[in-house]
């Protein structure tokens, strides 16, 4: 999509706004916020759909001086966003975006099956312990500062 | 429920601060943020009006490291407390793996909070969360604010199960907020499944 377009970035996100693929010049972007506040631009527009009488709008384009974005629905529980700085390359985003989306929307809608090795790739016991491990050390509880007590 | 994602190595796990209006949602992630070191935490995203107010969600990823070759990842959101954007926090609600309710204390809050907690309930039937067997912790923030209300007055008024674990706060200062997420994180990976 990157290459098609000329666009400086592209992202597959969820509609709850996590990052699930990306493209592009990611360095100079902070992609998880932008993940999170898209997803929440786009279930706004949708309660904008509703009351215009639209059950939803597939499209959102944000025009700015530099870049623009262009969003679009994949499927029913994604979108992919598109940044471009060029604008007269509209046409040729709104192409691809529709293009890509109809194929990614393809394999999403596939049933899943799991690889033989996915249960094995995580060992859930041995994971939740070290999860634990890491929650306890970082949300430390200060004891001095922290008069909480739990009930 | 976490998101898994293969490709990118992660497991990213949605937590929600949830509360009536002004009960201190958003100063609970400004003081987990302040508190954490800078590499575990992401930008604090704030969307509020000129009052205050969450406008949108107030956000903040937290990257705990790495276990199993994944990358631990926590997403913080508060909800707008007002009535009024109903549309948001369904939104924000969409796909939690836990959730904290922040209670406000004081005294003649306490219908506030039993309406806020069954907007919860309701939003969370119709996204069709599990409601029983969802990690909630009940935060009584505003301990400071007296006359307060009764601990454990929320539950009864609501007949949750006496097993909810229910924190005392005073967000503004910081007492109870570490506690909170912490008790919720680990409910979260407690309840985990693949």
């Amino acid at each position: 999509m990157v290459g098609a377009t000329g666009a400086l970035i592209s992202l597959l996100i969820s509609r709850e706004g996590v990052c699930l693929s990306q493209a592009g010049e990611l360095t100079s972007l902070n992609t998880t916020a932008l993940a999170a506040l898209v997803a929440g631009m786009f279930a706004a527009t949708k309660e904008v759909a509703t009351i215009v009488g639209e059950n939803q709008f597939s499209i959102l384009l944000q025009q700015g001086d530099r870049r623009h974005i262009h969003i679009s629905l994949v499927g029913k529980r994604s979108m992919m966003v598109i940044v471009f700085e060029d604008y007269t390359r509209i046409g040729k985003v709104r192409m691809e975006a529709k293009k890509a989306g109809e194929a990614i929307s393809r394999i999403l809608e596939m049933p899943v099956e799991k690889a033989p090795d996915e249960e094995g790739e995580i060992y859930l016991p041995r994971f939740k312990e070290y999860a634990l491990n890491l929650v306890d050390r970082i949300f430390r509880v200060d004891e001095e500062d922290d008069g909480a007590h739990q009930l | 429920m976490a998101h898994i994602s293969s490709e990118n190595q992660q497991i990213v796990f949605k937590l929600v601060y949830f509360g009536p209006g002004m009960s201190g949602k958003t100063t609970n992630l400004h003081w987990i943020h302040a508190q954490l070191a800078e590499k575990y935490r992401g930008e604090l995203l704030v969307l509020d009006t000129e009052k205050e107010r969450t406008l949108f969600f107030d956000f903040f990823p937290v990257s705990l490291g790495r276990v199993e070759n994944y990358a631990i990842k926590f997403h913080l959101y508060t909800i707008p407390g007002q009535i009024h954007y109903e549309a948001s926090r369904r939104l924000i609600l969409e796909g939690a793996d836990g959730v904290a309710f922040i209670a406000d204390s004081r005294m003649g809050h306490l219908e506030k909070n039993i309406q806020s907690y069954r907007m919860m309930i309701d939003n969370m039937i119709d996204l069709r969360i599990p409601v029983d067997d969802f990690p909630v912790v009940l935060q009584y923030n505003k301990r400071d604010l007296e006359p307060l209300i009764e601990l454990g007055s929320i539950e009864r008024e609501l007949g949750l199960s006496p097993g909810i674990p229910a924190i005392e706060a005073v967000a503004s200062e910081g007492r109870g907020v570490m506690q909170t997420l912490r008790l919720l994180s680990m409910e979260v990976i407690r309840k985990f499944q693949l």
